[in-house]
């Protein structure tokens, strides 16, 4: 008997998808089921949760130093 | 149900999170596709997988009745045949 599992679909580019799917792996605790590459069911209780730490995620990775300025 | 979907825009990224239903675990591939049709005449569908038999819909009632609509006609026509 086929089941409906509730959730959000959550679709967006291959890395951020990598990035939430890190994420979840500290505590395997936003993801249902990864659904292909762009796409992925998430708890819609921890959708707000999953937002703020990818937020963190992307601020940490992308505030490498500004290339120096030569002259 | 498109004002249920909720767009996010994080460091230039789009991101479209839409809520539902992942409709999976079907036992014949001719459950899988009439399910999905109905679910495509409905409009609710939105993801679909058919190597895994899984897919996604905005809204699962009508699909959870049309299911159980089939399993009782299933184990009607099985008990016939007993």
């Amino acid at each position: 008997m086929p089941r409906a599992i509730p959730g959000v679909m959550v679709e967006c580019d291959a890395s951020i998808k990598a990035i939430i799917v890190k994420i979840d792996s500290e505590r395997h605790d936003y993801i249902l089921e990864d659904l292909d590459e762009t796409t992925v069911l998430i708890k819609e209780s921890k959708l707000a949760d999953l937002k703020e730490a990818l937020e963190r995620e992307l601020q940490d990775t992308q505030t490498f130093p500004e290339d120096e300025d030569s002259d | 149900v498109v004002d249920q979907i909720r767009l996010w825009q994080i460091e230039g990224e789009r991101m479209k999170a839409t809520p539902g239903s992942l409709i999976r675990d079907f036992s014949t591939e001719r459950d899988y596709r009439e399910t999905l049709n109905y679910a495509e005449e409905l409009g609710v569908l939105l993801w679909r997988n058919d190597q895994k038999r899984w897919f996604f819909v905005s809204r699962h009632e009508q699909i959870a009745d049309f299911i159980a609509q089939r399993a009782r006609a299933q184990a009607a026509k099985a008990q016939g045949r007993a």
